[in-house]
């Protein structure tokens, strides 16, 4: 099977001389594996998921996905790498405030150049499936932690990417709410979603990922399959 | 209160901010360099010769008398005559006309002095001495002819013609005389069977405008037997001449500064209050370690003060660079010796924008040391939920790329900093509109005066003598240009001085032999002369003489006088009243009436420098074609004008700048959010410029009309100060096409304003910024 993501030997540090945030970590990804990647604080898995994302660029080393090297994009190419291949959910869901539902789930679509009339259907299949096409035309600030991610899985769904990154999708919401997110992300995956999830939650890791990565101070400490997961 | 911490914070802000630090200074330093250099010009107006006059005792008015009906007891009494609170004379005078190496020089009035001192008109000697002896004259530099000390003059019109040697240059700030001589040579100099003269110069208590003046010396007329006095100049008429220019020019410079200071202001205000605004959640961290109230409101003045007194000192010096160069110029015309920017300008405008900004500093500073540290936090992030949602929603329904209408909508979420965006574009425009305007407004004035558009060749003698009608230099003249294929035509033209009804002064009188309607002097009112008794006029004729277009008028040369009809009021700006028409009409007032020049148009295609080489060799020695020549004036107004409008412009992008950055900073993490989801360098570029286009369409469609109006008042101004009216060609200068394309202007500033911090936006790394808080 074709690796979807290769780190090859990846470190990277934020200053000349100062620690590694990421140190010469290898590793790959198959598609429609669901990856949850776990540490404590500051041990680098934020960092890995954003030179996954293309948010950062390695130190050292290459980190190809879908047999692109995106280490060596340049910006405009980074852009759209994350538009096309890759979805972000974020633990603070970092929606737009001034823009509706409807506007942030469309807006990747728009930026990608999708006809005007695709991407609503897009959308609204999504909001639909979801669970949140009552508040397409509300703004971010009147949902709930719960509806304000799953409007941000529809965001990061809305250009159908290979693969779904979500930092700490479940940090900032309460343990129900927290279950309902893992539990979509499972369905996801389950639809053959490729997944790549940071997250301190073992039990979260445990039951919705196939396979847990642990990072400890910037380096690969073990990398197990979740007992019982699917292959 | 310690002053380290308060220091130590300050010079933190300073370093860390220095994007805003640097738009601080840049703002405080062209404001303050445009300031100084518009109070240097409007200083530089009037204050030489107003400290000339003073230092000289300049004569309030120079009365001429007929020394014949007049006892000198009389005239003593005048010395005591109401309103007079000191008078100098009498002074024998004659007018003569004086030859310098054969080519004579227009009448001279030639006035007896013992010495260049006394209590009134205290000549300043520019170099030479003063006459000891019969044959020595001194001439006045007022008149800007110097032959050289040593040179020989003869007075053509005296019995003998007898020969002077020119021994010194002086100075009469009033232009009391065009040259001296000795007292007792008066006489020997005068024109044979002229009456006596003699000169007498009073100071009055009130003498500040032309009707004070005129009532002043009406005073000293009535005190005297009727017809003694011959007539009479005014200080006011030679503080014209010497500041004419600078008073044409201080209509406009008046505008730009009044521009400039409510663009400061508002620039000022708006940067230091987006500093202080934006480092709310800094001032809450301060308070929360332990920093006083006062101590936050001193950090933050101290933070916006250093890079505003930096910029204040160095647009001081700066502003004194750029006005050297136009006052050396009005120096040269004032010929009072050399200006520099007056040391309280250099003072007064770093400090009073120095207050400026701790004015607009305070406000907001108090306002933070009032904060308690979690509001101050709070209040440091982002616009307040709800600003600008439902333009966004609306822009969102535009068929637009996204990141434009996101742009578009972006200026309503901070209401009052977009105002400020505003404002600053308005009054860039402004400037720009205003600038424009009046530039092809004297563009046109000089073509009109120089009328390079219809006769851009003058021919002349070598000499600068006239010729008659008919005579060889004529029919050379005219030879040469019926042989220049380029020649399309040509029109010959005399002038002299004639009376023209009450005034005391002589008209300038041009005289044209031929059709002259095709030089297209310009016509304020009325039509070109069309036929024999008609003249026309410029403004200065008709608010002197109380004559309107249509009325008739007496010209005369003392002996001979014809009555015309005036058909037009043309555009020839000045004091000096002046009259055009036709030679026929003249009729025997023109018998000493030669011809000066030949006024030539060309065919089309035809450039006047290669025209006027051909003809000159044809010609040979002793004659002169010549091309248009640009005026002195327009080019000292253009420069200026050029140069107002680079730092209006300048300050409102600083200003565009500012506010852009600041709402960078605001949204950095929405950047980061919309570089996550895909957002290209590119697109982040078009949606932070979008941000200004709304403001600048705005401030646009306000500032055109702005501009417009503030360019006819100011157009007025000057012309008024020009002693001229405006022919309406000069006025309506805005064309559509222009219009459109001064509105472009609009999105330039601010196109050009907001493209840093777009780039800025664009570079920024997508972790970095959605780590920001």
């Amino acid at each position: 099977m074709d690796a979807l993501i290769r780190v090859d030997d990846v470190s990277k540090r934020y200053d000349n001389n100062g620690p590694f945030a990421v140190e010469n970590v290898s590793l790959e990804v198959a598609a429609g594996e669901s990856v949850a990647v776990m540490g404590p604080s500051g041990s680098g898995k934020s960092t890995l998921l954003n030179l996954i994302a293309g948010l950062d660029r390695p130190t050292t080393g290459t980190v190809t996905v879908a047999g692109q090297r995106i280490d060596s994009l340049s910006e405009t190419g980074l852009a759209k790498y994350r538009r096309q291949r890759v979805g972000m959910i974020f633990q603070f869901f970092n929606l737009l405030d001034d823009l509706t539902v409807a506007d942030n789930v469309l807006l990747p679509a728009q930026l990608a150049g999708l006809s005007r009339a695709g991407a609503r259907r897009r959308a609204d299949e999504l909001l639909e499936r979801l669970k949140i096409s009552d508040h397409r035309q509300a703004y971010p600030a009147r949902l709930s932690g719960g509806e304000r991610q799953r409007v941000a899985i529809a965001r990061a769904l809305v250009n159908s990417p290979e693969l779904l990154l979500a930092d700490e999708p479940t940090g900032a919401l309460d343990t129900a709410t927290g279950e309902e997110i893992g539990r979509l992300l499972l369905e996801l995956n389950q639809a053959g979603q490729s997944m790549i999830m940071v997250t301190h939650n073992p039990d979260l890791a445990r039951r919705y990922a196939s396979r847990t990565i642990q990072i400890v101070d910037g380096r690969l400490a073990q990398d197990t399959a979740v007992a019982g997961a699917r292959p | 209160m310690s002053a380290r911490p308060v220091l130590r914070a300050a010079s933190g802000g300073v370093t860390r901010h220095r994007a805003q630090t640097f738009v601080i200074f840049m703002v405080l330093l062209v404001s303050t360099a445009s300031a100084t250099l518009g109070l240097a010009l409007l200083t530089a107006a009037s204050g030489p010769f107003d400290r000339a006059f003073a230092t000289q005792h300049g004569a309030d008015a120079a009365v001429a008398v007929n020394s014949g009906r007049v006892t000198a007891a009389q005239l003593a009494a005048t010395k005591r005559a109401a309103g007079v609170s000191a008078a100098s004379g009498p002074f024998s005078s004659a007018t003569v006309t004086l030859t310098d190496q054969g080519v004579s020089l227009p009448s001279s009035l030639l006035v007896g002095r013992a010495s260049p001192g006394g209590p009134l008109d205290d000549l300043t000697l520019v170099s030479g001495h003063w006459p000891q002896r019969p044959d020595q004259i001194v001439l006045s530099a007022g008149d800007g002819f110097f032959p050289g000390i040593g040179s020989k003059m003869r007075v053509t019109t005296a019995p003998r013609k007898p020969q002077l040697t020119v021994v010194g240059i002086a100075n009469s700030i009033t232009n009391t005389a065009d040259a001296w001589v000795l007292p007792s040579e008066i006489g020997a100099l005068r024109t044979a069977g002229a009456p006596a003269a003699a000169e007498m110069l009073y100071r009055f208590a009130a003498a500040g405008t032309n009707a004070q003046v005129r009532g002043d010396v009406a005073t000293v007329s009535a005190a005297l037997p009727p017809g003694a006095v011959g007539g009479f100049s005014s200080w006011l008429s030679a503080r014209q001449q010497a500041t004419g220019n600078s008073s044409i020019l201080a209509p406009f410079v008046e505008a730009f500064a009044l521009i400039g200071l409510f663009m400061s202001v508002l620039i000022v205000a708006n940067v230091i209050t987006g500093a202080v605004v934006a480092s709310y959640r800094r001032i809450g961290v301060l308070k929360s370690i332990g920093f006083s109230p006062v101590q936050v409101i001193w950090a933050y003045v101290a933070r916006v003060g250093v890079p505003a007194v930096a910029g204040c000192v160095i647009g001081v010096a700066a502003g004194n660079l750029l006005a050297i160069p136009v006052l050396h110029q009005s120096a040269a015309s004032f010929g009072v010796g050399s200006q520099t920017v007056p040391i309280w300008v250099n003072i007064v405008t770093p400090v009073a924008m120095c207050a400026l900004v701790a004015l607009t500093a305070l406000g907001p500073a108090f306002r933070a040391g009032r904060l308690s540290a979690v509001q101050a936090i709070a209040l440091g992030h982002a616009p307040r939920q709800g600003s600008g949602y439902t333009m966004h929603r609306l822009a969102s329904r535009l068929r637009l790329p996204r990141p434009v209408s996101i742009g578009l909508a972006a200026p309503f979420a901070r209401p009052a900093r977009t105002a400020g965006t505003l404002a600053a574009i308005m009054f860039g425009v402004t400037a720009v509109v205003f600038a424009v305007g009046l530039n092809t407004t004297l563009a046109r004035a000089e073509t009109g005066q120089n009328l390079a558009a219809t006769a851009p060749v003058q021919v002349s003698l070598a000499t600068g003598k006239t010729w008659l009608p008919g005579s060889r230099q004529d029919r050379a003249i005219a030879q040469a240009l019926r042989s220049q294929p380029g020649t399309l035509r040509y029109v010959a033209a005399g002038q002299t001085e004639l009376s023209a009804g009450a005034l005391a002064r002589q008209v300038n009188t041009e005289a044209f032999y031929g059709n002259a309607a095709w030089l297209g002097y310009d016509l304020i009112s009325g039509h070109w002369y069309t036929g024999t008794g008609q003249v026309v006029v410029n403004t200065a004729y008709l608010s002197q003489t109380g004559l309107t277009v249509g009325q008739s008028t007496t010209i005369s040369t003392g002996t001979l006088s014809v009555i015309a009809r005036i058909v037009g009021q043309v555009f020839v700006p000045g004091n000096q009243p002046a009259l055009l028409t036709s030679v026929q009409t003249l009729g025997g007032t023109s018998a000493n009436l030669g011809l000066d020049q030949y006024d030539v148009g060309l065919k089309a295609g035809v450039t006047p420098s290669s025209y006027v080489g051909r003809l000159n060799h044809v010609l040979g020695n002793g004659y002169n074609a010549s091309g248009p020549e640009g005026g002195q004036f327009y080019l000292i107004a253009d420069s200026l004008i050029a140069m107002l409008t680079l730092m209006m412009a300048a300050v409102a992008g600083l200003g565009v700048l500012n506010t852009v950055l600041l709402g960078t900073r605001d949204r950095v993490h929405d950047l980061g959010v919309f570089k996550a989801v895909g957002m290209t360098p590119r697109q982040t570029i078009a949606m932070v410029l979008c941000w200004v286009v709304t403001p600048a369409v705005v401030a646009a469609v306000i500032a055109i009309p702005v501009g417009m109006v503030l360019h006819s008042a100011t157009a007025d101004a000057m012309a008024r100060a020009a002693y001229t009216g405006l022919p309406a060609s000069f006025q309506a200068v805005y064309r559509p096409v222009e219009i459109v394309l001064l509105a472009l202007s609009g999105l330039v500033i601010a196109g050009v304003g907001a493209l840093l911090p777009a780039g800025w936006a664009a570079r920024a790394r997508t972790a970095t910024a959605l780590r920001a808080e």
